[in-house]
C-alpha cells in the first residue's frame, strides 16, 4: 500500500498549522505557566480583520497584513493585561479566564465593523499560483502556507535564540524570580511574549483561513486546538522544536489515517489514543518542571462562607430555603408547557453543574468534557427506556457515567489539573464525533458489535416512560420528576459536603503530600471524586434525555462542556447553591431574553471574565452577602464576639 | 501490615538517595531506639530532609533499607507508612490552606477511620456516630492545644506559628509511633520558637512515639533530645547520646563548631577553624 503524495502534502499543510499553534501555546506556557485557550482566537480576530480590510475597504494586501499582525500583537498584549490581574490566583483559574476571553474575542469578530460583509467570499491571498500533486489540485492558499509557515518558524527561532528579548524570555521561563533579580523587567518581558504569541497566532490564522468556506464564524474549533495541545504536550510544554515537529507529525498522521479509514470517527479515536499515550509517556517530564500550578490551590481568595453560629442568619437561611421550596413546587401552576420545559432544563443543568462542582470545586480537577458523561447517561436512557423501568435506568446511567469518568481520570491520578483539562476536552470531542455518531461500532479484531452510540445519530427520539403508574409524558409531570431527582441529589451532595467527603477531597486537592503523610488514601480519594461526579452526571444524562426527548450527536458538542465550566465558576466554584444559581443564570437568562447564540455568549464569555475579575465568590457569594445583610436587619449589627466571620483578610490575629 | 502499640524501632541501613547526578544520601546507616527523641543536625544540603523523606516515603531511595520494627518500608506508599504510625510534619507547614482548623484536624482523624461513601450518602447511624466520635476527639485537641479562638478560621489566615501548633495537634490525632519533625521552628518568631520546645516535649510524652527532629536551633535541640545525629554530605559524621556527640571532635568540626562559637561569642569575633568557609 503506497500513500499518494497528495495525502502527505495535505497532511503537511494541516500539520504546519498545528505546529504553529503549538509553538504559541508552548511560548505562553513557558513564560506565564498558563494554558492559553484564547490563543487561536486572537489570530482569528486578526484574520477576520484582514478579510474585512481587503474585501470591504480595498486596502492593499501587504499593508493590511502588517496592520493585522499589529492587531494580533495588541490583542495578545491586551489579553495579558487582563490576565495579569489574576497572576496571584491559581493557574487553573487563569486558564478558565482564557476560556472566557476566547469567547469574548469570538464576539468581537461578530461586530459589524470587524465582520466582513461577504462571509463566503474567498479569503485574500497575495499569490495566485496553485499546484497539482497527482490528481489533487492545491490552491494558492496552500502554496502560501507551505512557503510562509517554515519561514515564520525560522524567524521565531532566531528571535528566541539570538535576540536579547528571547534570552530574557528564556530566563524568565526557567526561573521568574531569579530573572527579576538579574534585572529583567519581568512584566514587560511577559507582555512581549504575549504580543509575540499574538503575532504568531495571527500568522497561523491568516495562513490557515484560505480554503475554509466559513473560517470566520467557525473560529478555530476545538479540534484544531486539541491537536495543537497534543503537540504541545508531546513537547512537555517546554521544547519548541518538539512541539512544532509533533504538530506537523500529527497533521501527517491525521491525513494518512483519514485516507486509510475514510471515517472521521475512527480517526478521532486514534488521535485521542495518541494524546493519552503522549500524556502517559511524558508524565515524568511534565511533572519535573516548575510546579507552581501543582502547588497552588483553587483558593478563590474571598471565601464564600456565610456567617456561622448566628441564630438570625440561620433563620434567614431556613426561610429562604422554605420559600424556594414552596416556589418551585407551586411554579408549574402558573407555567405553560414551554415554560415548564425551560425550567426543567434549568434543573437538568443544575444537576450537571453540581456534578462538576464535586470534581472541579472540591477535587480541583478541571474537566472540559463533562457533557460527554451526560451524553453517556443519555445513551443509556435512549437504549433502555421502554424496556426497563426508570428506577433501574437511573442507577445504571449513573454507573456508566462513573465508569467513564474514572477511566478518563486515570492519568489525572498522577498529574494534575492542566492535563486533565486536555484529556477531557479530547473526550468531549471523541464522544461527539466517534461514539455518539456510530450507533453500533464493531469491536476491533472481533465480529462483535457493541451498541454504544445513539440509536439514530441524526435524530434520536426518547419516549417518556411512566413511573409508579404515573405517565411522565406531560411537561408538568416531567417537571416534578426532574425536580425530585435534583432535590434528592442536592440532599445527598450536601451530606457529602458536611459529613467528611468534601473535606478529604479538599485536603488532597490543597496539599496532596501532607494528606498522604497524614494517612489519607490519595488515590482512593481521587477515584472517589471522579466516580461520584460521574454518577451524578450520568443521572443528569437520564433527565436530559427525558426532558429533551429528541436529540442528536451534535447536541453534545464540546461547547456545552465549556458552558458547564462557566456555570460553576459564575455560580461560585465549590458551592452547591452556586452551581444551581449558575445554571439559573446561564440557562434562565437566555430563556427569558431570547435564546440567540449571541446572548448565550454574552452571558457566558463576558460574564465569566467579569465574574472571575470582580466577583471571585460568584453568585453564591452574592447570595451569602444578601443573606448576611438580611440577618443584620433582623438582628441589628453583628456583635463583636462573632469576629470569626471568615471574612477575607481577617484582622491580624492576636497570638494567645 | 499490623499496627502495634507503642513506640516504633526504626533502622536505616545503607541508604543511598540520588537526584540525577547528585547524591543526597550516600550510604547512610543509623538506628533509633524506641521511645527516644533524636535530633538530626547538619549544614544545609547535608541530606537531613531527604533522610526524613525516605523514611516517610516522599522520596524513593536508590538503594538501601528503611525498616520499622523489622519491616522493610521501601515499597510502601506514604499512606501505607502513615497507617503503620509513621507521621511527619513538613518544613513549609502549609497544611490545607482552604480548610478550617477544625476540618484540618478532622482530616487527620479521617486517616485512621476513613469516611466511606455509603455512610454519608444514606445518612447511616454508624457514620453519624463515627463523625460524632471524631468531633469529640477534635474538641479535645482544640482544647489542649489552645486552638479554640482559631477553630473556624481557615488555615491560610493563620500565622506560621499557629499553623505549627495546628500541625502538631493533627499529628497527635494521627497517633504516631514514629514521628518525624522537619524544622518545627522554621519561619516562626523567636518567642514562638521558645514556646514550642515545651510543647514538643509534651508531644513526645503524650504520644510515646520515637521522635526524630531536624532542626537548626542547636540549643533547643540539645535541651530536648536524648541523642543526636550529625550529618554532612549525606553521611553520618557522629551519632550517639547527646552529651557524647557534643564532645565529639568530628561533630564539632562538621557542624557544632560554628554553633558553639555563636553561643560563646561575646564581643570579640572568635577565630574560625581552618578549612571552614564563611
Amino acid at each position: 500500500m503506497s500513500i499518494p503524495a497528495a495525502v502527505l502534502v495535505q497532511g503537511l499543510i494541516l500539520g504546519l498549522s498545528y505546529g504553529l499553534l503549538a509553538l504559541g501555546l508552548v511560548l505562553i506556557y513557558r513564560t506565564s505557566r498558563v494554558l492559553n485557550f484564547a490563543h487561536g482566537q486572537i489570530g482569528v480576530v486578526a484574520a477576520v480583520l484582514l478579510a474585512k480590510l481587503v474585501d470591504d475597504f480595498h486596502v492593499d494586501y501587504w499593508p493590511a497584513v502588517v496592520l493585522c499582525l499589529a492587531v494580533g500583537a495588541g490583542a495578545g498584549g491586551a489579553t495579558e493585561l487582563v490576565l495579569r490581574r489574576l497572576y496571584h490566583r491559581p493557574r487553573l483559574i487563569v486558564m478558565v479566564a482564557t476560556i472566557g476571553l476566547e469567547q469574548l474575542l469570538f464576539l468581537i469578530t461578530l461586530l459589524p465593523f470587524v465582520s466582513p460583509k461577504h462571509l463566503f467570499a474567498p479569503f485574500p491571498v497575495p499569490i495566485h499560483t496553485g499546484f497539482t500533486v497527482g490528481v489533487e489540485r492545491f490552491l494558492p492558499g496552500d502554496t502560501f502556507m507551505l512557503i510562509v509557515a517554515p519561514l515564520t518558524v525560522v524567524a521565531f527561532a532566531l528571535f528566541f535564540l539570538r535576540s536579547p528579548y528571547g534570552l530574557a524570555m528564556r530566563a524568565m521561563a526557567e526561573n521568574g524570580e531569579s530573572a527579576r533579580l538579574a534585572g529583567i523587567w519581568v512584566k514587560r518581558t511577559s507582555t512581549l511574549a504575549w504580543m509575540l504569541a499574538g503575532v504568531l497566532s495571527a500568522i497561523t490564522a491568516i495562513l490557515a483561513s484560505p480554503g475554509k468556506a466559513n473560517a470566520f464564524s467557525q473560529a478555530l474549533g476545538p479540534e484544531l486546538l486539541l491537536r495543537a495541545l497534543a503537540a504541545a504536550l508531546i513537547a512537555a510544554m517546554t521544547s519548541f522544536t518538539v512541539a512544532f515537529v509533533a504538530g506537523v507529525a500529527l497533521g501527517l498522521i491525521e491525513s494518512v489515517l483519514l485516507w486509510n479509514l475514510h471515517q472521521a470517527s475512527t480517526v478521532e479515536l486514534v488521535m485521542f489514543g495518541i494524546l493519552l499515550v503522549a500524556l502517559v509517556v511524558r508524565i515524568r517530564s511534565l511533572r519535573s518542571g516548575p510546579r507552581d500550578e501543582e502547588r497552588s490551590t483553587w483558593a478563590f481568595g474571598a471565601a464564600a462562607a456565610r456567617i456561622r453560629g448566628d441564630d438570625a442568619r440561620e433563620r434567614v437561611r431556613r426561610v429562604g430555603l422554605a420559600l424556594t421550596g414552596v416556589g418551585v413546587l407551586a411554579l408549574p401552576a402558573v407555567l405553560d408547557n414551554s415554560r415548564a420545559f425551560l425550567v426543567s432544563r434549568i434543573f437538568v443543568f443544575a444537576l450537571i453543574a453540581v456534578s462538576l462542582t464535586i470534581l472541579t470545586g472540591w477535587a480541583g480537577q478541571l474537566s472540559l468534557g463533562h457533557f460527554a458523561l451526560v451524553a453517556a447517561g443519555a445513551v443509556v436512557t435512549a437504549r433502555l427506556v421502554g424496556h426497563w423501568p426508570v428506577l433501574v435506568i437511573l442507577p445504571l446511567a449513573g454507573l456508566a457515567g462513573s465508569a467513564i469518568a474514572v477511566v478518563v481520570g486515570l492519568p489525572a491520578l498522577r498529574i494534575r489539573g492542566l492535563y486533565l483539562a486536555v484529556t477531557t476536552l479530547g473526550l468531549a470531542l471523541l464522544m461527539q464525533v466517534s461514539v455518539l455518531g456510530t450507533p453500533c461500532p464493531r469491536l476491533p479484531l472481533t465480529n462483535w458489535h457493541v451498541c454504544t452510540g445513539l440509536p439514530d445519530p441524526a435524530s434520536t427520539l426518547v419516549h417518556r416512560p411512566s413511573l409508579f403508574g404515573i405517565d411522565l409524558g406531560p411537561q408538568r409531570t416531567m417537571y416534578y420528576f426532574v425536580l425530585a431527582v435534583l432535590a434528592l441529589t442536592l440532599l445527598v451532595v450536601r451530606a457529602w459536603r458536611d459529613r467528611g467527603i468534601a473535606r478529604d477531597l479538599l485536603a488532597v486537592r490543597d496539599n496532596e503530600t501532607t494528606a498522604a503523610a497524614m494517612g489519607i488514601r490519595v488515590m482512593r480519594t481521587k477515584v472517589m471524586a471522579f466516580a461520584l461526579s460521574g454518577f451524578i452526571a450520568g443521572l443528569a444524562g437520564v433527565c436530559f434525555a427525558l426532558v429533551t426527548q429528541r436529540f442528536q450527536a451534535s447536541t453534545f458538542d464540546p461547547a456545552q462542556s465549556i458552558l458547564i465550566v462557566t456555570m460553576v465558576i459564575i455560580g461560585g466554584l465549590g458551592s452547591i447553591e452556586g452551581a444551581v444559581l449558575g445554571a439559573l443564570y446561564l440557562i434562565g437568562i437566555p430563556a427569558a431574553f431570547g435564546s440567540g447564540t449571541t446572548v448565550q455568549f454574552i452571558t457566558s464569555g463576558v460574564g465569566l471574565t467579569l465574574f472571575i475579575l470582580f466577583l471571585p465568590g460568584g453568585l453564591a457569594g452574592v447570595l451569602h452577602r444578601v443573606g448576611d445583610a438580611a440577618a443584620g436587619v433582623l438582628r441589628g449589627p453583628l456583635s463583636t464576639t462573632s469576629w470569626w466571620t471568615a471574612a477575607p483578610g481577617a484582622e491580624a490575629e492576636a497570638e494567645g | 501490615m499490623t499496627t502495634t502499640e507503642g513506640a516504633a524501632r526504626l533502622e536505616v541501613r545503607d541508604l543511598v538517595v540520588g537526584f540525577g547526578g547528585l547524591c543526597a544520601i550516600d550510604g547512610l546507616s543509623v538506628a533509633f531506639r524506641p521511645g527516644t527523641i533524636t535530633g538530626i543536625l547538619g549544614p544545609n544540603g547535608s541530606g537531613k530532609t531527604t533522610l526524613l523523606d525516605s523514611i516517610s516515603g516522599q522520596v524513593r531511595p536508590t538503594s538501601g533499607m528503611v525498616s520499622l520494627d523489622g519491616e522493610d518500608l521501601i515499597d510502601y506508599l506514604p499512606e501505607d507508612r502513615a497507617a503503620l504510625g509513621v507521621v511527619r510534619s513538613f518544613q513549609d507547614c502549609r497544611l490545607y490552606p482552604e480548610l478550617t482548623v477544625e476540618d484540618t484536624l478532622m482530616v487527620a482523624e479521617d486517616a485512621r477511620r476513613p469516611v466511606g461513601i455509603l455512610g454519608p450518602t444514606l445518612r447511616l447511624p454508624a457514620a453519624r456516630r463515627a463523625e460524632v466520635a471524631k468531633r469529640q476527639g477534635v474538641d479535645g485537641l482544640v482544647g489542649s492545644f489552645g486552638l479554640e479562638p482559631f477553630r473556624h478560621r481557615r488555615v491560610d489566615q493563620l500565622s506560621t506559628g499557629t499553623r505549627r501548633v495546628v500541625d502538631l495537634a493533627a499529628i497527635v490525632a494521627a497517633r504516631p509511633r514514629l514521628l518525624l519533625l522537619d524544622e518545627p521552628t522554621a519561619g516562626i518568631a523567636q518567642r514562638e520558637a521558645e514556646a514550642l520546645a515545651p510543647l514538643l516535649a509534651t508531644l513526645h510524652r503524650q504520644t510515646g512515639a520515637t521522635v526524630l527532629i531536624v532542626e537548626h536551633d542547636v540549643p533547643m535541640t540539645v535541651s530536648l533530645c536524648d541523642s543526636l545525629v550529625v550529618m554532612e554530605a549525606g553521611q553520618v559524621v557522629s551519632a550517639g547520646p547527646t552529651s557524647e556527640v557534643l564532645s565529639d571532635p568530628a561533630a564539632i568540626e562538621a557542624y557544632l563548631g560554628a554553633s558553639q562559637e555563636a553561643l560563646a561569642r561575646s564581643g570579640e569575633v572568635a577565630s574560625r577553624p581552618a578549612g571552614r568557609d564563611l
